[in-house]
């Protein structure tokens, strides 16, 4: 992952992160755009997935709802993890 | 079946593709650190109904400490004070999980230090076995500073117990009410919660040198676990809150950013927890 892309990706998901948290239907936008950023990175599948949780349609209110919720945020912590473990390497690596 | 830390069936009823998100999950932990015949220790779960909906009960925190290879889990109430504000039932309840879970679950007290009857709460608390308090100056609106935490603070290091404080989301800064605190109680142990992460370059600075004082990297992030580094981190997932595939990713992958060892790793995943216990 590049430096720029990771910056990208940090970014946006832990807007995304907060914005689940809260419930905040801007989740949606935000993690279809960093999917789009984090594309072709070892975050894409994690940031892919997380998005496409949340486009789906609600399904079972209550604790099933809840639960995919979790998973969501789960899924956009791992690829902030990545994005952050980029940035933390010295400038001039992968 | 776990995925994340939730229950399979009600991911199936929320319409996921429970095999892909076992997958991704498999994936995740890939990038945290190799057992290697280490110890793996959890210093940070709520066990119980918080306000806010969170939950989490004995059977689902084994099977996800079996799923990771994690001995055992420091447990304490979430934000449940009850009628007393001394968390009574909560404390009870999470006191009867370790009882039912022998070997699984190090209990921890809460209490709120603003409130009377914490010193009778402790008091209960450690006649059931508790092992450490944990105290949320967030949640419950205290400063860290003040007495009557100071007081809380020194009693728990009095009965031997660990002080696991929340250091995480919160308007206030922590570095000076932080040091205040260990200077008021120099005998106590005190984990700081989530790396520090609520002021975590000055606090990291304000406790440096001090024996007594850890962090948890529960829900941290990886710059400031790298910062603090090994010799004063212990392992935590913040369960509910957290889950412990991305916990161990970011041990995993501080590890390789901050060049630390497998002695290094075995003592944050597990060693020095044990060593902060004395057990």
């Amino acid at each position: 992952m590049s430096r720029a892309a990771a910056i990208r990706t940090l970014v946006l998901c832990a807007q995304a992160e907060m914005a689940l948290v809260r419930r905040d239907p801007v989740a949606g936008p935000l993690l279809a755009q960093a999917a789009r950023a984090a594309a072709g990175t070892g975050a894409a599948p994690l940031v892919s997935a997380a998005a496409d949780l949340v486009r789906r349609p609600p399904g079972t209110p209550g604790a099933p709802a809840a639960a995919r919720r979790k998973v969501t945020q789960a899924l956009v912590r791992a690829a902030r993890i990545r994005a952050e473990a980029v940035l933390s390497e010295p400038p001039g690596g992968s | 079946m776990r995925v994340l830390g939730e229950d399979a069936r009600l991911l199936e009823a929320a319409g996921c593709d429970v095999e892909a998100l076992a997958a991704l999950e498999a994936a995740v932990a890939a990038d945290g650190p190799d057992p290697g015949g280490a110890t793996w220790r959890d210093a940070h779960v709520h066990l119980g109904r918080d306000r806010d909906g969170h939950v989490l009960d004995a059977d689902g925190l084994v099977a996800d400490l079996d799923a990771n290879g994690i001995a055992d889990a420091v447990c304490f109430p979430p934000n449940d004070p009850g009628p007393d504000g001394q968390f009574a039932a909560a404390n009870a309840a999470v006191l009867a999980a370790a009882r039912r879970r022998p070997g699984r679950i190090v209990p921890f007290c809460r209490v709120d230090p603003s409130r009377p009857g914490a010193g009778v709460a402790m008091d209960r608390a450690q006649a059931g076995g508790a092992a450490g308090l944990k105290l949320h100056p967030v949640a419950q609106g205290f400063r860290p500073e003040s007495p009557e935490c100071v007081a809380v603070v020194r009693d728990a290091a009095a009965r031997g117990w660990p002080v696991l404080l929340h250091a995480g989301f919160g308007a206030r800064a922590l570095a000076g009410p932080m040091a205040a605190l260990a200077d008021a109680a120099p005998d106590a142990r005190l984990i700081l919660a989530h790396g520090g992460r609520g002021d975590a370059a000055a606090l990291e600075q304000a406790v440096r040198g001090r024996d007594g004082v850890v962090f948890d990297t529960s829900l941290a992030t990886l710059p400031d676990l790298v910062a603090i580094g090994p010799e004063r981190l212990v392992f935590g997932s913040d369960r509910p809150y957290g889950e412990h595939a991305t916990a161990r990713q970011l041990v995993g992958l501080a590890a390789r950013a901050g060049g630390w060892d497998a002695d290094a790793l075995a003592a944050v995943m597990g060693a020095n927890l044990t060593r902060l216990l004395g057990r």
